[in-house]
């Protein structure tokens, strides 16, 4: 009876499979007009409430007037220009570091490389919540240990490091996109022919000149590609914006937005969020058309090959320790002096700086009571958010690639244009414009509120991801194969099914778990759609920090980096042979 | 004499008339809202998540116990205050009923609720509720009192320099050493209070220009508690007590007057699924068994109470209640005092 059904659903796929390329056709034009729904609807909702006044629901007519406030308020272009010195300074501070280690990791013969990845993806997962906690205590100009010591050491009259300020933000943010930067910038580096760098080396070129002149040059579009997706990124970033800039009255277009609805006093103006939204994503926009750009021009650079070569590592010699203290003095900032923060914070009655006084209070009491206080529902929606977002990611980014890479359909590269314009428009953007949707249409759109909801902003915003990942990967799959498996008489879903995924189920399963981690750390979406209903642990985090619950976060915070840990350790030995998490980017 | 007794008669008859008529003003419409509410038999409530569901079923437990009913209560704790708020509005528009019978959110929120008519208003007074608790047009009744005064921290500012009115936050001295919560709202109430809004204005000018830190309230605690701000300008009786019950060495600046006192009201919504168990939860919410659950859970009880500590607290005191006439201002000037601060 099993066989028959197989046989019967075999005979389904053939029939479907002859009948190409018409059914291709119109399953790319299905494809197609869903995704358009996907994506687009947010964007709508986004241009229609900019549009209006009063709330989600209300009857109002279309209006300009958000526009007229947002374009002739001084404010605003003191906001855009912090948001740009902002988002300029934090891509700095990230490829100073993310450049280097880079290198020093794929080109170079440096110790503990296995525990070095697995550290830098434990930064990952890492909330930038409780990061910017432990930066208040170590450069707050009032209480920043750090300040103190300098100051003592050199006898200054004045802290010489203030944490609220552009740079100060930037400093934050920018370490904490170190890792994405490292993974983004790892594929380019450990492809790189080394022939020109022997070259240089046989002609006594020293190692630091080689990086400046060979190296750098050569990975400049990767470079400059993982420049403007950060700085997207930067632009709509909200967690280091609200902990360190709003104390200091440093506003952003992502901490406007967010402010705006959700307004400490009064009601929301989605209106104004809208308006701002649509500087926002005029920018996206532009950065994303700049982005495809680079990518292109990159392609050009012929030296960067997978052909023919086995990768050397360089021996670093007596610069090992150099380059080992350089890195450890990154994930000290990273990893070590965040989580030992976060260790002190947990095991005190209420946040103290070091002090006899302090170590005799130690307590166990918030890892006691940490259940109480937060319940089974945050880690139950986490892991429904770790599991389906990046299955959906990748189920829908297969089928795009699939369409683009691998058949003829006349509007793939609409297709493939469709996927990537998610990465343009910033995530915050995209959860304004659900939720509004949520709270206007709700009869048709009866997800706010939900877990589902943050599931679609997740993955719409990182299908863009999903499908670079994916189309990367199929076009790796020689046609070859392909063309046996049509000879034989195979249908096309079924060559699919039985030959492409197979080949690349590493790569996918690499971004399922990538995606799966951006997921359970991303804060800015989860925040603006949250309700009582859809809290998870990001947006636990963010409510106990505004609750003063110090404390009972770094616990939390604490158990968390402990788990994950334990997962990305045994992930990583698991899928050794697969290659490194987040490696496909 | 005959006469005599037969007006003295006439008089007691008409007393005695008189006075049944006036019970059954008290017990016909809570009569008439048990029967409603035992063919309701159900009770959505949104309120503020301190409460939590333990207090919620206390309240349950006690309204059920004190009406002989049975019904079921479906607690919602707020996420968002702001955004339900904001939410009810929407709802409204649409034509759709609200997912709530009452709510129990601020003043101020239900403030915003009753300027678009989005409330079921009833006599409360009639069922016997203090019509000192009753506000915006018999819509809301106060449940308990939040209390707002500088805060500062007892280990850093030593007693001779705690600020003794709200001007000795403006000396220079503070300068950079200060904090400011996101709730403007306090102001707000002094200036459609006792300091009116010039005044008001002029003081957070000068507040602004002592550069504070800020933050939302319980972010301000931890400020404070590790003395990266010494004075908070305002902050909440609910974020000192839960320092205090840690050991943290925070304070209120008690000599500073007049106090501020944000409240929670309760108030059932137009197009409510269940009027009538909203109404006589309403009427329940009034009575001093629920002061006792209210103050167990979420560490607040009622200034119009006798005998709470919210009371007691208030006495001597000049305090700012928020009244339904002012609710328009208080919204308008405290989103220009958040605009002069630096919060939006």
């Amino acid at each position: 009876m099993k066989v028959e059904s197989h046989s019967e659903a075999v005979g389904v796929w053939e029939g479907i499979g002859r009948r190409m390329p018409q059914k291709v056709s119109l399953f790319a034009g299905g494809l197609a007009g869903f995704l358009s729904i996907l994506i687009g609807l947010p964007v709508v909702m986004v241009v229609l409430m900019s549009l209006r006044t009063g709330f989600p629901g209300e009857d109002v007519p279309f209006t300009l007037e958000n526009y007229a406030y947002v374009y002739f308020t001084p404010q605003t272009y003191e906001i855009l220009l912090n948001t740009f010195f902002f988002a300029v300074s934090s891509v700095f501070i990230t490829l100073v570091i993310a450049v280097p280690l880079v290198w020093i990791l794929m080109r170079t013969d440096i110790p503990f490389k296995k525990t070095i990845y697995v550290l830098l993806t434990i930064g990952i997962l890492i909330p930038v919540f409780l990061r910017t906690i432990a930066w208040i205590l170590l450069l707050s100009p009032r209480i920043g240990l750090l300040n103190k010591w300098l100051q003592e050491l050199f006898a200054l009259s004045n802290p010489p490091l203030n944490l609220y300020s552009i740079t100060g933000m930037a400093f934050v943010q920018g370490v904490s996109f170190v890792p994405a930067a490292f993974f983004m910038l790892a594929a380019a580096y450990r492809s790189m022919d080394p022939s020109l760098e022997e070259a240089a080396y046989t002609s006594g070129v020293s190692k630091l000149k080689t990086f400046l002149k060979i190296n750098i040059p050569i990975t400049w579009p990767a470079i400059a590609a993982v420049m403007v997706y950060l700085f997207m990124t930067a632009i709509a970033v909200f967690e280091v914006p609200a902990i360190i800039g709003l104390p200091a009255r440093i506003h952003v277009l992502s901490s406007l937005i967010f402010t705006s609805t959700t307004p400490s006093t009064g009601l929301p103006e989605y209106g104004m969020a809208g308006a701002y939204g649509a500087i926002m994503l005029v920018i996206g926009l532009a950065l994303a058309f700049l982005y495809v750009r680079l990518v292109k021009q990159g392609k050009k650079y012929t030296v960067i090959t997978g052909r023919g070569y086995r990768p050397r590592e360089i021996a670093l010699g007596k610069w090992k320790w150099a380059a080992l203290g350089f890195v450890f003095l990154y994930l000290a900032i990273e990893v070590f002096i965040p989580f030992a923060v976060l260790l002190w914070a947990s095991l005190l009655p209420y946040l103290q700086l070091p002090s006899a006084e302090a170590v005799s209070s130690l307590t166990l009491k918030h890892y006691i009571e940490l259940p109480t206080h937060v319940g089974p529902r945050p880690f139950i929606n986490t892991l429904i958010l770790m599991v389906a977002v990046p299955t959906v990611t990748m189920f829908l980014s297969v089928l795009v690639s699939w369409i683009v890479i691998r058949t003829q359909v006349s509007f793939r590269g609409f297709l493939d244009t469709l996927a990537f314009i998610p990465h343009a428009v910033p995530g915050i953007l995209m959860a304004v414009g659900l939720a509004y949707l949520g709270l206007a249409y709700r009869d048709y759109f009866p997800l706010y509120g939900t877990v589902a909801i943050i599931v679609l902003a997740h993955t719409i915003n990182w299908i863009a991801y999903g499908t670079r990942t994916t189309n990367s990967v199929m076009i790796q799959v020689h046609r070859e194969l392909e063309e046996a498996g049509r000879v034989s008489g195979a249908s096309q879903p079924r060559v699919l099914g039985k030959i492409i995924l197979p080949l690349i189920a590493a790569g996918v399963l690499n971004s399922w778990i990538w995606i799966g981690m951006l997921s359970y750390r991303e804060v800015t979406m989860s925040l603006t759609l949250l309700t009582r209903n859809n809290i998870v642990i990001s947006t636990v985090v963010w409510q106990f920090w505004g609750s003063g619950w110090i404390p009972q976060v770094s616990a939390l915070g604490v158990i968390l980096i402990l788990f994950a840990t334990i997962v990305v350790g045994t992930l990583r030995f698991a899928l050794s042979r697969i290659g490194d998490i987040g490696s496909a980017s | 004499m005959k006469i005599l007794f037969k007006r003295l008669s006439s008089f007691c008859l008409g007393l005695m008339a008189m006075l049944a008529w006036a019970g059954a003003g008290v017990a016909a419409p809570i009569d008439d809202l048990i029967a409603g509410a035992k063919k309701e038999g159900v009770i959505d409530f949104y309120g503020p998540s301190t409460l939590g569901p333990e207090g919620a079923q206390a309240l349950a437990a006690g309204f059920n116990k004190k009406y002989g009913l049975n019904i079921k209560l479906n607690f919602n704790p707020s996420g968002n205050m702001t955004r339900d708020t904001a939410k009810i509005v929407g709802m409204s528009a649409s034509g759709q009923p609200p997912e709530w019978d009452i709510m129990v959110v601020t003043d101020a929120h239900h403030g915003s609720l009753w300027l678009r008519k989005l409330h079921k208003p009833f006599d409360y007074a009639s069922a016997g509720v203090n019509k000192n608790r009753i506000e915006y047009d018999t819509s809301t009744i106060s449940v308990a009192n939040q209390f707002a005064l500088p805060t500062y921290n007892s280990k850093l500012v030593a007693a001779k320099d705690v600020p003794k009115k709200w001007e000795d936050l403006l000396d220079p001295k503070w300068k950079g050493k200060l904090g400011a919560i996101n709730s403007t709202h306090h102001f707000g109430r002094l200036a459609a209070g006792p300091w009116g809004e010039e005044k008001t204005l002029d003081f957070v000018k000068k507040l602004s220009a002592q550069k504070p830190l800020l933050t939302r309230a319980g972010e301000m605690a931890q400020r404070l508690i590790i003395g990266e701000v010494l004075v908070s300008a305002t902050l909440q009786d609910s974020q000192l007590h839960e320092s205090q019950k840690s050991g943290a060495p925070l304070a209120f600046a008690e000599e500073v007057s007049p106090v501020i006192s944000p409240e929670y009201h309760v108030g059932v919504l137009k197009n409510a699924p269940h009027p009538n168990v909203g109404h006589l939860f309403v009427i329940f919410m009034a009575s001093p068994e629920v002061q006792e659950i209210w103050k167990k859970h979420t560490g607040h009880s009622s200034a119009y109470v006798p005998g709470t500590d919210a009371y007691k607290f208030a006495q001597g005191k000049q305090v700012v209640y928020m009244k339904q006439d002012q609710a328009a201002k208080v919204d308008k000037i405290s989103r220009q005092i958040g605009k002069i601060l630096g919060f939006n």
